[in-house]
């Protein structure tokens, strides 16, 4: 094992010896990535509105407008997660109710709430990681995947949001829901994960 | 190479290129009337001959090497360089120094590098040309050759055309893609290099310009070459005959 | 005349393949133009920021990849390295053998492809399953991935239906939302039966030892959502400085790509799931692959290591639309592919030295690539290289005479006056090899030589 290690280093570095000079760490001017549109000043919770709408991902503020959405779709089997007892009254009156995610589950439940660890207003995106979605697979297996983000965990930028990551060993951004263009450059959304990817800002 | 360490003289050496020499010698000619014009004082080095591009682009660099060698030679001392073509331009600052990069010779070929310019971005970037008199009545499509991306060729030869009377550019899809010429791949692979020049001529054509006018008699040779043959009504024509022509309006 | 291979393959494509590898081709570039020109000012200058950052990156590789190793350690990710593909090979088996892993979901990933992983497993027993939509179909097809990025590419939805149907899926029905529905509804099984996920890493951070995995199906999430081991498969020139790096690298991924800010799912690994939560792996094992990267690195191409595999460079490419991605050969394909494949290649380099000749240099793969990495100059080099190991090269006229007449200005004033006797014959006739593919579809223009000079001496003596 150490020997495909101590090989491989040793290559590198005698690749490397002969260079003159090497490469400086470029010095990344803050904002060099943004978009030229954006505005700082801008209204966060705005601008994740209007981005995440661009990409497919739907945005609730009120709790039954986001339950009225998840009747039109014909849900039945709703996975909410602990103690929200006002979307789960509010989902119950058309689906049932679960409120944990269960393997076995995977073909009854098409629509599930997870929280969020925040959300990035310049792409639209959502941000999930392990410490605040407790189930990978209930944000992903089921149709409809609601993230309830809070409004004060919004980034302004894709580096904001880098420089604030969370520790944690699994962070995703989800930005829109699944799509593939592998037929012919056809748009088709919800391969593997969800077809309809929404969001209750809270 | 930054583009303002370039020398900028009115005292220029010209170099006509093989396929001036070979083919299109009105286009040399025309090359002479522009920069009189713009007030040059030109010096035609007899010796010349190639850039020795065909070589490098097959990889012969010990050939290719032989060529530049001479030409380094044959252009000596300090004018600026001036090339009606962005490919043997491009050869002169960009690919002689490639294949020069671990021989003794660098500097000499770097010291002709650090002179050589294209036409246009001479006429433009060099002398501050802004406009050109005169009047050109003629629909035509430019097409931005290959070998000028990356420099201020495509868009100074713009900028002089448009200033031209009755010229009217027009605008043809995919347009930041290769005609298919390419040199010798022209005659390695005679069906993609075709085929590339075909797509460029339909979209070309699309617009009905009475010429395609570039910056390089090779990309327009391989481009007239296929509308000939297959009987397509545009006519090839460097932008220095088109600057040429207007210059004769105007007198 | 024998022919350049790219030349027989294009020659001989379907035109419909060819249509389809064009059309497809030209609206990503064009997507590309259209984000990047709206979203930034001067994109040439991000593009030299991320281009910096990672010939930067590869130009340190010792100190940052054992940076990364380090952080991944700390993070209790179990860390490999491989030196061979077949070390690679290896190493993944031997991890799922430990695991008692007999089902793997795979999620896309070059290295994989350029490893053989799939055909290696399968002499082991070991059932793995492609999870993107393309790859699959080349899976169950016995096909080889025609673009990095879209790998099926050269292949219609009636193709995709006809293997659906023979494979089980389903009756007939070529529906793309159909196909779609079908395949998630069995790689759901996969997932769920699946005891391993193996991925590859679009980026590695030195700092945080974080993986970045793109993808837009979310086929790589649900690997690192249902099965309890995950591997991930790593090239060694993958690592950068920090996470900081990644708004610069992000950005310009997913627009040079498939036109889109942000692909769907990025996700961030540095280890297993936290303890106690009811899905993601219980183990993290990360294989740094060598594969000739370090001999890469020694070579003077090593700006190809740049390369985050964005697949713009393909989409762009006159030749790849013309000729499609089988023609290379390789695992590889395009600006890129002509490039990395002989690199690659080792030994074998020669089988592969064509393909750097596959190319106009017309230069506009080096103009949309995101770490502007200078192809036609790499291309040109790897030409030379050819020439000095004799590799074949059908249709390259020798330039031995070529030399020689253009170092001599008397011959040369000679030969350009001499050879008017061009015009007096027809030209098809004469026995020129390199001629007649010329004048098979466009004409000569009239032989002039010399005609420039005496008009500019006759001007000097008037
Ligand atoms: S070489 Fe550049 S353009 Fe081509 S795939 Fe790699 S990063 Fe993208």
């Amino acid at each position: 094992m150490s020997t495909a290690r101590e090989n491989i280093f040793s290559s590198i570095r005698s690749a490397l010896a002969p260079l003159p000079s090497r490469t400086p760490r470029p010095e990344i001017p803050p904002g060099a990535a943004e978009p030229c549109w954006l505005d700082r000043s801008a209204d966060k919770m705005a601008l994740f509105v209007q981005r995440a709408e661009a990409t497919g991902t739907r945005c609730f503020t009120d709790p039954s407008a986001c339950a009225d959405w998840l009747r039109t779709q014909n849900v039945s089997k709703v996975c909410v997660p602990g103690p929200l007892e006002r979307l789960k009254s509010l989902c119950g009156a058309f689906a049932e109710v679960v409120d944990t995610y269960r393997r076995a589950d995977v073909d009854d439940i098409d629509a599930a709430f997870t929280p969020a660890a925040g959300a990035i207003a310049e792409s639209g995106s959502i941000i999930l990681s392990d410490e605040s979605t407790p189930d990978r697979l209930a944000a992903l297996a089921p149709w409809h995947h609601i993230a309830l983000v809070s409004r004060s965990e919004i980034h302004l930028t894709i580096a904001d949001a880098l420089a604030a990551h969370p520790d944690d060993p699994n962070v995703i951004w989800v930005t829109g829901p699944s799509k593939t263009a592998d037929v012919e450059g056809i748009l088709i959304q919800g391969v593997h994960g969800p077809g309809a990817q929404a969001c209750l800002i809270v | 190479m930054t583009i303002s360490s370039r020398p900028a003289g009115r005292s220029v050496q010209l170099m006509a290129t093989c396929l001036c020499d070979a083919f299109f010698d009105s286009v040399a000619k025309a090359t002479v009337e522009v920069l009189e014009h713009a007030g040059c004082d030109i010096e035609f080095p007899e010796n010349q001959t190639c850039c020795g591009q065909p070589a490098f682009n097959c990889g012969d660099w010990p050939a290719s090497r032989e060529v530049m060698r001479h030409t380094v030679k044959v252009f000596e001392g300090e004018k600026p360089v001036v090339v009606p073509s962005g490919s043997c331009a491009a050869m002169l600052f960009h690919g002689a120094v490639l294949e020069f990069e671990k021989e003794t010779d660098l500097p000499a070929v770097k010291h002709l590098a650090s002179r050589s310019w294209e036409l246009a971005d001479f006429l433009v970037n060099g002398l501050g040309i802004q406009s050109w008199p005169g009047r050109f009545p003629a629909r035509i499509a430019f097409h931005r050759a290959c070998h000028t991306r990356g420099t201020g060729s495509g868009d100074a030869a713009l900028q002089l055309l448009q200033s031209i009377q009755g010229l009217e550019v027009v605008p043809f899809g995919e347009a930041e893609q290769c005609c298919g010429f390419g040199g010798t791949f022209s005659v390695s692979f005679p069906h993609v290099s075709s085929s590339m020049g075909c797509l460029k001529l339909e979209h070309i054509t699309a617009g009905n310009p009475d010429f395609v006018v570039s910056g390089d008699m090779s990309c327009l040779m391989h481009l007239g070459g296929l509308a000939e043959r297959s009987g397509k009504p545009v006519k090839p024509l460097h932008f220095a005959q088109i600057l040429q022509s207007a210059l004769h309006t105007h007198a | 005349m024998p022919e350049q291979k790219v030349e027989l393959f294009a020659r001989r494509l379907d035109p419909g393949v060819q249509k389809a590898v064009h059309d497809n081709s030209a609206a990503g570039t064009l997507k590309r133009y259209s984000i990047l020109g709206g979203d930034y000012d001067t994109p040439d200058e991000l593009r030299r920021l991320a281009g910096q950052i990672r010939q930067h990156s590869i130009e340190h590789l010792d100190t940052y990849l054992e940076q990364a190793e380090k952080s991944l350690h700390r993070h209790g990710a179990h860390v490999h390295f491989a030196v061979t593909a077949e070390d690679a090979c290896q190493a993944v088996s031997g991890i799922l053998e430990r695991a008692g892993a007999r089902k793997v979901v795979k999620s896309k990933s070059m290295i994989s492809e350029e490893i053989h992983l799939n055909d290696h497993l399968a002499t082991r027993g070991i059932e793995s399953v492609e999870t993107d939509l393309g790859e699959y179909i080349i899976q169950i097809d016995g096909d080889h991935p025609s673009h990095i990025v879209k790998p099926i590419i050269h292949k219609n939805r009636r193709d995709i239906a006809r293997s659906f149907e023979r494979e089980g899926l389903g009756d007939y029905n070529d529906d793309p939302e159909t196909i779609t529905r079908r395949a998630r509804s069995f790689m759901r099984r996969k997932y769920l039966e699946a005891d391993a996920g193996i991925t590859g890493a679009n980026f590695v951070s030195a700092e945080s030892g974080r993986l970045v995995l793109v993808t837009n199906e979310g086929n790589s999430r649900f690997c690192l959502a249902a099965p309890r081991v995950h591997i991930a498969l790593v090239g060694i020139e993958k690592v950068i400085p920090s996470d900081a790096d990644l708004a610069v690298l992000l950005n310009l991924l997913g627009r040079s790509a498939t036109g889109q800010q942000l692909t769907v799912y990025t996700e961030f690994i540095n280890g297993p799931a936290l303890t106690g939560r009811p899905s993601g792996p219980r183990e993290m094992h990360v294989i740094f692959v060598d594969n000739r990267r370090s001999e890469i690195l020694a070579s003077d191409c090593r700006e190809i290591l740049r390369c985050i595999r964005c697949g713009a460079c393909l989409n762009v490419c006159p030749v790849y639309r013309q000729a499609s991605g089988h023609a290379y050969r390789s695992v590889y394909p395009g600006p890129v592919g002509a490039v990395l494949s002989p690199l690659l290649a080792g030994k074998k380099f020669k089988e592969l030295a064509d393909l750097p000749k596959a190319s106009s240099l017309c230069g506009a793969c080096n103009e949309v690539c995101p770490v502007d990495i200078p192809i036609p100059d790499l291309l040109l080099k790897l030409r030379n290289r050819g020439h000095e190991e004799h590799a074949p090269s059908p249709g390259t006229p020798p330039m031995g005479a070529f030399a020689m007449l253009a170092s001599s200005p008397l011959l040369w004033r000679a030969a350009m006056q001499g050879s008017r006797a061009m015009n007096l014959v027809p030209l098809d006739k004469l026995p020129l090899p390199y001629l007649q593919p010329w004048l098979k579809t466009r004409t000569l223009p009239e032989w002039r030589g010399g005609s420039f000079r005496r008009w500019m001496k006759s001007r000097h003596s008037r």
